[in-house]
């Protein structure tokens, strides 16, 4: 009888990646790194900061 | 008084068009030629093509705000261009063919002082067997290229849906249709945007999602990737985008050129010169793009579209088309003030304009077949062409003898924003900006690009900006009470 494995969180989001896989050969997120891409208050300061990126983009751009 | 003819009223059309009333309109005749009676934010599509939005919140009639300007509104093809009149008519004209305002089908001469060409791309799903005729796209696949695409599409997504609901497996293709497409960026996005749906609708589980394309790698988009600083590297987008399609479960087949579309199986070639097939229950493939098919004519009605146009049907304006192999690509290669070397008061912006070559390595297979990206030309620099060219007409209006206004895709950078839901809260997208977006592996070695300047996080945020960026640029081609301060 094989015994059930509990799959950690750090593990979860990872657990379909298969080996040998091209999947298996690039990075995956980090749960730690998926709650920062939802965290509002984090991501209110990166909506800020992408704002002040495009904007210096267009000024650079402009001839 | 001086004639500016504006062909098109996309972003590239629709940007020079409104300065053009605005700093032209009250001394000078300006005149808006476009097949289409509605504007698109073409962008907005992905969200439309996923049910995500109707057509009438991306779309709105060009008649009504151009009517408020001072710009005449044909609405009409430019059939082909005249550049130095004909034997009875020493003006250069534009000959149109009607498609609306209660004259389809008649033709007229229209003249000009000044001409842009900003007629954007010919969809060439013609160029792939099976994937259509011509511009039509035909019935074994869909596309999200224009308002009514999408809605087609959105359609076909919910069928498989339902189709999953019940227990049935589904197998989903995105990507590119011809190993010479461009556009990346659009397939990329709507390939997030059906995951997400999928997940919303609780089915992701019955999916099997691939993407096939003929970067060479995966990331490429048409610029040959891009570099950015994350986790205290300085990351390839390959990396970045992996990452994006493995965290989701996504497979992809790069390098790949689609020679033949048949219901529910697509057959490619590869780079390595392998030829293979792939089924699909739905299958979203961007088809290659070429110029709208113009012609040209001399005084005595030869043929001249050879010099004017170049092989694809794109403008020739002033770049340096001799450069054949990519160790010889510059950046001075890329036009800079997108006139026509052949005639001085022809522009082209946008799409309109024929590139000196790729921005990505060319690449073959075996058997010689060409798989290699087109070089992108995403709306911030289709605008950005179409204010410098409308402002160097200005200033030559005014007696400035050559353009006052560059536009060069090598000295500016681009902003790209592929957002996946709709939810303020659910959304998430994948932020990228680049500068430049010609490499410039001279000034940048190792990566081609500034790498302050080059930057690539996904987020809520980088979501909030894709929303911002719709409201903001559909008020600004409405011509809505402060437009102008909104920037290309
Ligand atoms: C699905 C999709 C999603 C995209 N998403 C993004 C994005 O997120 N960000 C981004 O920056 N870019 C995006 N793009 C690219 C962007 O839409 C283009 O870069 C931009 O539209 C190019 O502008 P343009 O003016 O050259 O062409 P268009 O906007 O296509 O305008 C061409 C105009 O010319 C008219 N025309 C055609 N033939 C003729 C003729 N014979 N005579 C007169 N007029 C004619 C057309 O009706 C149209 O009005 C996307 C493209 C697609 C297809």
């Amino acid at each position: 009888m094989s015994e059930e494995v509990k799959v950690d969180k750090e593990h979860s989001h990872v657990q379909h990646v298969e080996p040998y896989t091209p999947q298996f050969g690039t990075m995956i997120p980090s749960s730690g790194q998926k709650f920062m891409r939802t965290c509002v208050i984090w991501q209110i300061i990166r909506f800020i900061a992408i704002n002040i990126k495009m904007t210096t983009l267009i000024l650079k751009s402009h001839h | 008084m001086a004639k500016i003819v504006i062909l098109g009223a996309g972003v590239a059309g629709h940007t020079a068009a409104s300065f053009a009333a605005k700093w032209l309109g009250n001394e000078h005749e300006v005149i808006v030629v476009s097949p289409n009676s509605k504007w698109n934010w073409i962008p907005s599509n992905i969200w439309v093509g996923v049910g995500e939005m109707s057509k009438e919140e991306v779309t709105f009639d060009l008649a009504p705000v151009y009517a408020k300007t001072k710009a005449n509104f044909k609405q009409a093809k430019a059939l082909s261009i005249n550049p130095e009149g004909s034997e009875s008519n020493n003006s250069p004209f534009v000959t149109v063919e009607y498609t609306g305002q209660g004259k389809e089908g008649t033709t007229e001469d229209v003249a000009y002082d000044y001409l842009i060409n900003a007629t954007g791309p010919k969809l060439n799903f013609g160029a792939t067997p099976g994937l259509g005729e011509g511009t039509n796209l035909g019935e074994h696949t869909v596309s999200v290229c224009t308002a009514d695409h999408a809605i087609h599409a959105s359609h076909e997504l919910d069928k498989c849906i339902e189709k999953m609901k019940a227990g049935e497996r589904q197998k989903f293709l995105i990507g590119t249709g011809h190993g010479m497409c461009t556009c990346q960026g659009a397939a990329f996005e709507y390939i997030f945007n059906i995951e997400h749906k999928l997940q919303e609708r609780g089915v992701r589980d019955m999916a099997d999602m691939t993407w096939i394309s003929n970067e060479s790698f995966l990331g490429d988009f048409g610029m040959g990737g891009l570099h950015f600083k994350m986790g205290g590297f300085v990351t390839s987008s390959k990396v970045f985008a992996e990452s994006l399609y493995a965290e989701r479960g996504m497979d992809w087949i790069i390098g790949a050129h689609v020679n033949k579309v048949e219901s529910g199986m697509v057959t490619y070639e590869t780079l390595d010169g392998a030829i293979d097939t792939q089924d699909f229950d739905f299958a979203m493939l961007i088809p290659p793009f070429a110029g709208v098919g113009m012609k040209a004519y001399s005084k005595d009605g030869s043929d001249i579209t050879d010099t004017v146009f170049a092989p694809n049907g794109m403008m020739k304006v002033d770049a340096d088309y001799s450069k054949a192999t990519y160790a010889d690509w510059e950046p001075s290669d890329w036009p800079k003030t997108l006139q026509s070397p052949a005639y001085k008061n022809i522009f082209a912006a946008g799409i309109a304009f024929a590139p000196p070559h790729p921005i990505s390595k060319p690449m073959k297979s075996p058997n010689g077949t060409p798989i290699t990206p087109t070089p992108p030309r995403t709306g911030m620099p289709s605008a950005m062409m179409g204010k410098a060219v409308i402002s160097s007409i200005r200033d030559m209006i005014n007696g400035a003898p050559e353009p006052t206004h560059t536009s060069c895709m090598a000295e500016m950078g681009a902003a790209c924003v592929a957002s996946a839901g709709k939810g303020m809260l659910s959304g998430t997208a994948a932020a990228m900006t680049v500068f430049p977006i010609v490499p410039d592996f001279k000034k940048y070695p190792g990566t081609g690009r500034d790498i302050n300047g080059t930057t690539g996080e996904i987020g809520l945020a980088a979501h909030w900006v894709k929303h911002l960026l719709h409201h903001a640029f559909i008020w600004k081609a409405k011509l809505k009470p402060g437009w102008t301060l909104i920037p290309e």
